[in-house]
Formats: C-alpha cells, structure tokens, sequence
C-alpha cells in the first residue's frame, strides 16, 4: 500500500503538472527562442555569405600613400589602385568623389595606426575599406619575408597541444572538465527551473485547505518523497526539452550555425570525477528540495516564504565570487568554507570536482555531509509538513517545529 | 450495543501547546457500530482530539488507538475524515481529485472512476465531472468532499462539525449519507454542537468543557445525569409542597415539576395520589441536551465571571 501510494502521489503530480498550459508554456518558451534564434543566425550567416560574395565582387577605386615602403606596388595594380602624390591629395580625390578611397599607411604600421578615407556607404558597408587595405599590407609583407607559413607562424597561427599527467597517467584536461561539470549544469537547470515549484509543493495542500485529509490517508514521507521524485522526473523532462534544439541545431545545421566542430569521442569520463559529479549532484538537489519543501511546511503562503526562497538560490550562485580560487587555490579559507557549508558546497564541490582540484576524500565528506543533511531535512520536512501544514494562515516558529 | 468492543480507545489523553494546557485528561470509548457523539462548544478540545487520535497531533500524555493501536494512514482500517477545514486541489478536475483520493484509500483506479461518476450522478453533478473544483459552488464542493470521504466505505467515518457550512440540502444529504454508512456497518464519530443532530443519530455522546469530560454515555444516561427531569401534570386539586419537586408552574389544571434531589418519579406520583389529588396525566420529560448544554456552558460562565 505504501509503495503503492508513492507511485500515487508521483504519478498525480506529475500529471497534474503536465496537463497545465502554464507549465508547457514556460517549458517551451526557452526552446522556442532558441529555435527562433538559430533560424535568424541561419538567415543571417546565409545572407552574410552573398554579402561577402558581393563585396568580394564589388570593385571600388582607391588611392594610396606609403611612408612604410612595405606596400608591393604589383598587389596594388592588380587591384587597380594608384598612388596618390601626398595624403593631401589623396583625402582631395576621396572628398571630391575621384576615387571611392585612400589609404594612409604610416611610416611603422605596427606601431601607428593606417588612415583610411573613404566615401559614405554605410556603416556596414565602410568596413570593406579596411579590410581591402589592411589585405594589401599583409599580403605585400608576406611577399616581402617569401613564406607563406613564416607569415603565418608570425601573424600567430601557431598551434599548441599540451598533454598533462596525472598520477603517471595522462591527465583529461578539458576533455575530462566538460563532462564532468555537466552535473553543474543540471544542477542549476533544475534548482533555477523548478525551485519555485518545490517551495509551493507542499503549500499547495496547505493553501488548498487539503492537509487533513492527506495527513489521514498517505503517510506524509510517501507524499513528500512521491512529490520529490515527481520534480526529479519533471526536471529531467525540462532538460530534455531544453537540450533538445542544441541537439538537433548540432546535429543538423552545424556548419550554417557556425558551431565548433567537437570531437566527442575526446571527450574523458573519469569513473572517480563522474561518480563524485553524479553523487554531489543527487545529494545537492535532495538538500535544496528538502528545504525548500519544509520552508513551503513552516510558511503560510509562498509571499511569506518568498525572503528565505532568495537567500537559499543566492546560495547556488555565492561560488562563483570566489571562481578564481576556487579553480586555482582550493586550500584557501574561502574555498574551504563554500566547499563544507551546505549550501554553497554542491556548487563549490562540482566545481572543484571538475577543476580536478577536489581529492577523493574531500569529495567523499562532502558526498556524506550532503546525503546525511538532506536525509535530516527531508525527515524535517515531513514533520513539518505533518505538524506545520495544518496551521493554515500562520507561520510555525523555531521552537514550534522542534517540540511538536 | 453495549456488548460490542471498542473501535476507538482514548486513555488519560493530555495535549499542551506550550504553556497551554488544552487537554486535561480525557478517557472515553467508541464501540465498534455505534454512533457517537464529540460534543463541546468552540476551543474546548473536540477537534484538538480528533487530530491526535488520528497522528495529526503527537499527545502529550495517555494513548489514542483505533483498532488496538495507534493510527496510521495506509496501515489497517479504512478511514473517512470530513475535517473541520474543508479543501480540495482546487485547479484540479472534479474526476482527477476523487480519482486520486480513490486510489491513496486503496481503491484501483477503474473502482474509483466508477464510483466517483456513480455518486456524481447521484447527487446530480455528473456533467461536472471534467471541470475543474474552483469552478464549482461552494455547494457543490460539498458534496465533492462528501464523496471523497466515504468513497472507501469506511469502518470509522469521522464527521467534524459536519453541517457546518453546509446548506440545508447538503445538510440532508450528508444525514442521508450517516445513515447509509450506519446500515452498511459503519462507526460514525460525530464532533459538533449541533445537539438536534446528536439526539437524532447518536447512541452515546461525551461532552466536553476546557479539555475535561463533563458527561458520558447514552444521550438518556447524560439527560438523566445533567438534566434534571419535569413532570407535566394534568390534575384536580391542589399540589402539596415536598422536598422531592420544586413546582415551576402552578395551574389549575395543568403544572410542571422538576424533580430535584434526585427523587424518583414513581415515588413523586404515588406521593401526589396519596395526597388525594386526582392525577388524569403524568409524563416525566427530559430536558434536551442543548438545554442541558446551555446550562452547563452557562452556569460555568457564571461561575467563572462570578
């Protein structure tokens, strides 16, 4: 009958929640503009190629004055150019509509900046001066050092792959960092979504006037853990939607979105990081369900609860202050603190976990400290929902919920 | 009746909130079958112990079983409780709601479609059935919650303050309902001040006053405890003076008596003939139970203010 009714409870809250237009409105608002989004980068990267065909098409006339002596006259002919006889002259030609432009190269280029003038077509359209003079510099030095790759290797294109190690093994780098901050992500995706629907989950019945009669029907742990597990599902749910169009954009329109070409198969998942992910994540959202549902118990409605609501999801977002030591210094006192409160600790602990920076045993305590508070807070939880819910239109005190 | 075993035993139960003491020491019994009676006027404790009889509330002294132990949801008897606040999920279908509830009282979910869409055609709601309870009257809220609590057919239906709030056609069809649960088998635990009521279902009551029992047993055995009996008399002659009666009025043909000290009714009538009045009618009367709780209530106010 217990388990019976668990599966009750997830399945009416679940349900309840689904068949809600609001829910699927704010479930599908975030996918939507995405969507839109990706079309109109789509369009736009589309209609930026046959700009860029068109300009590169475009002719315009243009003038020059080298005081580098690096300009290789060939290049200019081939583009039609001509030197003017001082900037003066050139800037004339330019107002008096002679030529489209005139470029002013400096004695040092690298050190000053090139002067372009031209006539007014827009902003967008401007940009095509520079780019056709700062293409003549480049390509005239090119055939002045004679190597296309010493040019390269000059201008920075250089490539550099670092391999580290770990214990005599080679270390994941940032292959094994994007797997295993993904539990971050899920973490905040579900706290951030469905936050406000934990805290109103058991003012619900409490609003609804409804308490008495699930008090004398379910025992209260199956209802607080079938609605638990109901937000879990739920959340998983939203994720899947969520992720769904950077699934379909990658998988189908990459090269129009413009999106890097990753290898997932680089990607490393290190059983000790993703076990540690995978616990801090659960022990993580346990803790701040089980809050958030005994906060929803103790207080009369979600305006009254609202205060508390903000300073526990200010708590997810307290790590990141301390980003940089976190992935640098994690023996700092500031580290040391966010990694053992409660609060701050699934954050600062997914973090340092994805780092590397989190040894094992430090992840265990964490792993412990998380699962057994959430173990307390969700007993806490049902006593209050049991003791608590039925003062309708009052808030419980401190010293209430520890005699009831 | 009398022979049947106690459903409900409560046993020098105490209940405090903080320094409040809201229940002294309260020990009663329901048996298996019977309708009883919790009966008090606001704040003296009636739905104080409701709650800790069914866990709601952890006693701060004595035990509360039903069946033998303690209550637990899920766990044994099957319970109907109509609290004294009155809610359902409100954004939720009328279907959905008795559904559910069908199912946590252990119900499949086909015996509980099928019974929530036979009692709304009863009660004549079966074209609300897919829309949601906010959208219903008050009304018929009602009796949605009516459904719910017996729809398990339940061994101890427990009624708090039932026809509060309830219009007089609900009021009569949560009447109906008692008895049809009566019939069926049902223990009914009845918590009101409504007395019209108890004198009309219930076969024993207990009264109670600032968490303390006043009276208990039958509704006769508490009339006879707490109200003293009149006599209505139809007579020739003059009525003597006794230390037995105090005469309340004195007509020419037609008195009352109210028996005091005690005395017997039998003793007073054959006191009155040997007198040599002529009697043609003698009929003890009862007070009713709300002018005994009146009088309860009442003379303790003014003892209190006294």
């Amino acid at each position: 009958m217990a388990q019976h009714n668990l599966s009750n409870v997830v399945a009416f809250e679940i349900m309840r929640t689904v068949k809600k237009k609001r829910f699927w409105i704010g479930m599908l608002a975030m996918p939507l503009m995405i969507v839109v989004i990706f079309a109109l980068v789509i369009f736009d990267n589309s209609h930026a190629k046959s700009t860029q065909r068109a300009q590169k098409n475009a002719h315009f006339t243009f003038e020059y004055f080298d005081q580098s002596n690096l300009i290789d006259t060939n290049i200019v002919a081939k583009l039609k150019g001509h030197t003017a006889a001082s900037i003066q002259d050139g800037i004339a030609s330019v107002k008096s509509g002679k030529v489209d432009a005139f470029f002013s190269y400096p004695a040092h280029p690298s050190k000053t900046a090139t002067t372009i003038y031209g006539k007014d077509k827009g902003v967008f359209e401007n940009g095509k001066y520079s780019s056709v003079a700062i293409v003549i510099l480049q390509t005239s030095v090119q055939e002045k050092i004679g190597s296309a790759e010493l040019s390269a290797i000059e201008r920075g294109g250089i490539k550099s792959t670092t391999i580290t190690y770990k214990e005599g093994v080679v270390a994941g780098g940032i292959n094994a960092l994007i797997p295993s901050m993904l539990f971050l992500v899920v973490f905040y995706i579900i706290i951030i979504l469905l936050g406000n629907q934990m805290l109103t989950s058991t003012l619900d019945e409490k609003e609804n006037r409804v308490t008495e009669m699930i008090l004398t029907t379910i025992n209260p742990t199956n209802l607080i853990l079938g609605k638990v597990v109901s937000l879990f599902t739920l959340g998983v749910l939203q994720m899947v939607i969520f992720a769904l169009p950077f699934i379909v954009g990658y998988s189908f329109f990459k090269s129009e979105l413009h999106l890097p070409n990753i290898d997932f198969s680089h990607l490393v998942f290190d059983p000790q990081q993703m076990t540690l992910g995978a616990l801090m994540l659960l022990g993580g959202f346990a803790l701040f369900t089980g809050t958030l549902v005994a906060l929803g118990a103790a207080m009369p409605t979600a305006k009254d609860a609202g205060p508390i609501f903000g300073g526990l999801i200010t708590m997810i977002f307290i790590p990141f202050y301390a980003f940089s030591l976190i992935a640098s210094s994690p023996n700092a006192l500031i580290v040391r603190i966010f990694s053992y409160f409660p609060y701050s600790a699934p954050v600062t602990g997914m973090l340092r976990n994805g780092f590397g920076t989190l040894p094992l045993w430090q992840g265990i305590i964490v792993i412990i400290e998380l699962w057994v508070l959430s173990a307390i807070v969700l007993r806490l939880a049902v006593r209050l929902f049991r003791y608590g819910s039925i003062e309708y239109s009052r808030k419980l005190s401190i010293r209430e919920i520890f005699s009831a | 009746m009398s022979g049947a075993a106690p459903l409900v035993e409560i046993e020098h139960f105490g209940m405090d909130f903080g320094k409040k003491n809201v229940i002294r020491d309260l020990s009663f019994e329901i048996r298996a079958g019977e309708t009883f009676g919790l009966l008090g006027s606001n704040g003296s404790g009636k739905t104080t112990t409701i709650r800790a009889l069914l866990g709601i509330y952890l006693p701060t002294r004595g035990t509360l079983k039903i069946n033998g132990r303690a209550f637990q949801p899920e766990n044994g008897i099957r319970l109907g409780y109509l609290p004294e606040e009155r809610g359902l999920y409100k954004k939720e279908s009328v279907i959905d709601v008795m559904v559910y509830f069908g199912k946590l009282k252990g119900l499949s979910r086909d015996a509980a479609y099928k019974w929530s869409v036979n009692y709304l055609e009863q009660v004549d709601l079966s074209d609300k059935e897919k829309i949601s309870v906010d959208k219903l009257s008050s009304g018929e809220q009602q009796k949605i919650q009516l459904g719910v609590t017996i729809m398990n057919n339940p061994d101890l239906l427990i009624l708090d303050e039932p026809t509060k709030g309830f219009d007089p056609v609900n009021r009569r069809l949560l009447m109906n309902l008692v008895d049809a649960q009566k019939k069926l088998g049902s223990t009914v635990l009845m918590v009101t001040h409504q007395m019209e009521e108890v004198e009309r279902l219930c076969d024993r009551i207990i009264l109670l006053r600032d968490g303390v029992s006043r009276a208990y047993g039958t509704v006769e055995e508490v009339q006879d405890e707490f109200g003293s009996v009149l006599i209505h008399l139809e007579h020739q002659g003059r009525i003597p003076h006794s230390d037995k009666y105090m005469i309340i009025e004195d007509g020419e043909s037609d008195s009352k008596l109210e028996v005091v000290g005690g005395a017997n009714s039998a003793d007073i009538l054959r006191d009155l003939i040997e007198s040599g009045m002529s009697i043609s009618k003698f009929t003890p009367m009862r007070k009713s139970l709300d002018d005994i709780f009146v009088e309860i209530y009442g003379r303790e106010e003014l003892q209190k203010e006294g």
